[in-house]
């Protein structure tokens, strides 16, 4: 019945001995905020583990994303381009995570979340699949008929993204909160679209096709 | 006499009035104050060859609470923690300590002095929270009263008295004086749905009068309970001023001035000495080798029989299997972590909502409060920094940490702010109520609890409706605090009392208990899967 197995005890306390010796140990000393690891372990706080998106703290899946959008946004975020709306809380609190991010950090963390596996999101959304692809035809042109994206235009891929949270952007681009800015020349391509959508059945008949790609 | 309040009103006006221990006592009564128990879980100890593991996720009160007890049962127990210290929202810092808030990390640059610490979170342990205190002792932390209400504190609304702040005692014994004067006029006048005879309509004309101290005809002439304007020892004491009722009625903050006694702060209420997370350091000291740091719980995966949790630690992954799973990630955060729960069992994590409270404090560069009569206690404002605390310890030394605000239910209007604006938000609307301020106090730090690194909120928001659970949400709650496979949801976001350190230690036995009367083949049959 035991599940700490012989071999699996010994893996683990062989994987966690070192890291106990050091992190027990400065549990409670002077913390270097220069030594502060910036990793997926900073992200996943809101991401989710291995960037899988969490709903509840409205942080977007990230695994999948094109390194070139990824870093794209983050420049964003961290011009304040994008999420410096009071009135917005979840973009002001991604807006504040990476505000401070340098060049470099920003190259490494695009390295790191390419790397990831996308994972097929649960489909949150309901909508009329059918009443979706016929709308998605004014999507298509930048996003790709199947949803993958098309980088010369700056449009990132669209499957296998939550549609919670591309409801959202929608609604973003709607109201101008995203897409206004003068210096997010993509962000302004992208918004008549936003803008086409007559009301929320539309938006959720389009997310409905996309989860479907 | 013509007799007019019926005992029903008559508790009601005087709960309102702030004569607070006779309510409190049938407040109790009727279950509105929780009271616990201590009933540490029996847990029958482990044959030494056979001993059952645990991977317990979260190092808060609730994680600690069942490592302790189940490694003193021989269990072989590990509790994995993402941040670099254990404690959760136990937060205490001091000189030196980091405040992790995502995007705006601070060190708390505070003289290097024992009495000069600040609990970010818990601060307060009432009486009746008995499983709290029965670890202190066990633990070896020393407590220290705290001091809540102090009628020395300040009442200040901006549209009371053109924003003057004035002491709570002046304001309480005015208030009080004109609501006996009221209840002893209608006494004569109204309607009783139960009478009194003479004999208690004496004595209850005594006790109204006494509540407002009035004269003899039954009338608020103004009070010495307030304080003195001038005088009292050596010379005849003159009374304050007497404020007019119209003008106390223009703050909303009555209750605050009048009841902070009440409820939960009802009972004595204490600090660990030292600061809160002395209780952290205590269950730490009992658990030297068991908790990691800076790993990050990524996927829970219910097996049979036992549980796979695998964690990131410096960009490494790592995995490891146990018996059972305990479990106080913030159901907000384990939404987004990769898992195989029941479809039921998620639905509840996403149900829950997370809270957003804010706190800020100072050091001061001199303990200037005391000057004027206040140790402990605390100072009430309709402004949004609500809250000043004066610390309950460190009494005549030369400098102290004072709260400089303090919003539970919605602090999201300085979460909001950059940092220098919080500070200057704190020092603009902690002026009001004391003069110079400003210049008194240095080094802010504030804590906003909605963006804190791996917490992200206060505590869990279950109740969308101030009337209670609806059905709905009792079944998410049941839901979630029944195991799913061999994996508990433990922490204060399981109970019905969210935001309190018993609760998280109710939480952790509630969920050992289940274990054992499963394991013992009693009460829960078979799994759930
Ligand atoms: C502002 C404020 C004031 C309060 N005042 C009082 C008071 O006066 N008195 C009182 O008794 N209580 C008070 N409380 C409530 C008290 O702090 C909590 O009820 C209690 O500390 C909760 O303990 P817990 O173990 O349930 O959860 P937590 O302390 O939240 O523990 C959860 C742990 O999980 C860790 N974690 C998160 N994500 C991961 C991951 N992916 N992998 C591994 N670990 C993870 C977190 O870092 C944390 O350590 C207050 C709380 C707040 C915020
Ligand atoms: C405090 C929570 C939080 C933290 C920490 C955080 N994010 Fe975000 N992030 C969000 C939220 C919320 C959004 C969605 C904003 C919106 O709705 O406009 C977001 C959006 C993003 C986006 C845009 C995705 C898209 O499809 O356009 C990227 C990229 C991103 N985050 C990367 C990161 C990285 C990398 C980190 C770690 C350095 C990080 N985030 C840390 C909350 C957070
Ligand atoms: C003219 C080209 C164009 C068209 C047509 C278009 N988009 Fe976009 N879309 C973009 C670009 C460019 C971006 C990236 C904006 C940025 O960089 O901030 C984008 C971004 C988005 C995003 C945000 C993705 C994220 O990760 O945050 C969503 C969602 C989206 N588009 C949906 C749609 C839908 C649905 C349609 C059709 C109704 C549509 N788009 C039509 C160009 C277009």
């Amino acid at each position: 019945m035991k599940k700490f197995a012989k071999s699996r005890f010994n893996f683990l306390s062989l994987a966690l001995l070192a890291l106990s010796a050091s992190a027990n140990a400065q549990q409670y000393d002077l913390l270097d905020l220069s030594a502060q690891p910036l990793n997926n372990e900073v992200c996943a706080t809101c991401h989710g583990g291995a960037g899988v998106g969490n709903a509840s703290v409205g942080g977007p899946s990230l695994a999948g994303l094109e390194p070139w959008y990824l870093r794209k946004q983050l420049e964003n975020f961290r011009a304040g381009i994008r999420g410096t709306q009071k009135e917005y809380i979840p973009g002001n609190e991604m807006q504040a995570s990476v505000a401070r991010l340098s060049d470099e950090e920003i190259s490494e963390l695009v390295d790191h979340i390419s790397n990831w596996e996308a994972v097929a999101p649960k489909p949150r959304i309901e909508g009329d699949a059918s009443k979706g692809q016929a709308l998605y035809a004014a999507c298509a042109a930048c996003h790709g008929a199947s949803g993958d994206g098309n980088e010369a235009l700056g449009a990132p891929g669209l499957a296998g993204r939550n549609d919670w949270y591309m409801f959202r952007q929608l609604k973003l681009f709607q109201s101008g909160f995203r897409g206004k800015h003068p210096e997010d020349t993509a962000g302004q391509l992208m918004r008549p679209a936003a803008q086409a959508l007559e009301n929320d059945e539309a938006i959720n008949d389009v997310l409905a096709y996309i989860n479907t790609l | 006499m013509k007799k007019i309040v019926s005992r029903r009103e008559l508790l009601g006006l005087i709960a309102k009035t702030g004569a607070s221990g006779a309510v409190l006592g049938a407040g109790n009564a009727l279950g509105i104050v929780p009271n616990t128990y201590v009933d540490i879980p029996q847990i029958p100890q482990a044959n030494p060859s056979d001993r059952p593991s645990v991977v317990i996720l979260g190092a808060g009160i609730s994680g600690l609470t069942a490592a302790y007890e189940m490694k003193k049962a021989g269990y072989h127990v590990v509790v994995l923690e993402a941040a670099g210290r254990a404690g959760g929202r136990s937060l205490t810092v001091r000189h030196g300590d980091l405040i992790d808030e995502v995007g705006n990390p601070q060190i708390c640059e505070f003289d290097d002095e024992p009495h000069m610490y600040f609990n970010c979170g818990p601060a307060r342990i009432p009486s009746s929270h008995r499983n709290v205190l029965h670890y202190c002792k066990e633990l070896g932390v020393e407590l220290e009263v705290f001091i809540n209400e102090n009628k020395e504190t300040y009442i200040q609304d901006d549209a009371m008295l053109d924003g003057k702040p004035i002491k709570n005692r002046e304001f309480t014994t005015n208030a009080r004086g004109f609501m006996a004067e009221i209840m002893a006029k209608n006494f004569t006048n109204a309607e009783l749905d139960e009478p009194f005879d003479e004999w208690e309509t004496e004595a209850l004309m005594r006790v109204i009068r006494n509540m407002g101290d009035l004269s003899e005809d039954m009338i608020y002439k103004g009070s010495t309970r307030g304080g003195y304007s001038h005088g009292g020892f050596l010379e005849h004491g003159h009374a304050l001023e007497t404020i007019a009722l119209r003008d106390l009625l223009k703050t909303g903050l009555f209750s605050m001035a009048l009841g902070q006694n009440e409820g939960e702060t009802g009972p004595i209420l204490f600090q660990p000495v030292g600061g809160m997370d002395q209780i952290v350091k205590g269950f730490l000291r009992q658990l030297p080798e068991e908790v990691f740091y800076n790993v990050m719980v990524t996927s829970v995966m219910l097996q049979d029989g036992g549980v796979e949790v695998v964690y990131e630690h410096k960009g490494m992954k790592y995995k490891i299997e146990a018996d059972y799973c305990f479990n106080s990630i913030p159901s907000h955060l384990m939404t987004g972590i990769e898992n195989n729960f029941p479809d039921d069992y998620r639905e509840a994590m996403h149900y829950i909502r997370r809270g957003e409270a804010y706190k800020s404090a100072f050091q001061a560069k001199e303990r200037f409060w005391e000057k004027d009569d206040i140790f402990g206690g605390i100072s009430w404002t309709n402004q949004p920094i609500e809250q000043i605390w004066y610390p309950p310890h460190g009494m005549y030394k030369e400098k102290g940490v004072i709260l400089s605000a303090y919003n539970y239910g919605g602090g999201m209007h300085f979460t909001q702010l950059t940092q220098e604006e919080r500070i200057e938000t704190a020092l603009r609307q902690g002026e009001k109520v004391h003069p110079n301020y400003r210049n008194l106090v240095e080094k802010g730090i504030t804590i906003a609890w909605h963006r804190m690194n791996h917490m992200l909120g206060c505590s869990a928001r279950w109740q969308k409706s101030r009337s209670g659970f609806t059905q709905e949400e009792e079944r998410l709650f049941q839901t979630l605090r029944k195991p799913a496979g061999n994996h508990y949801t433990i922490g204060d976001q399981i109970t019905k009392h969210t935001a309190w350190q018993e609760s998280a230690i109710l939480s952790a036995h509630w969920a050992i208990n289940d274990m054992l009367s499963r394991k013992a083949g009693g009460s829960m049959p078979g799994q759930r899967v």
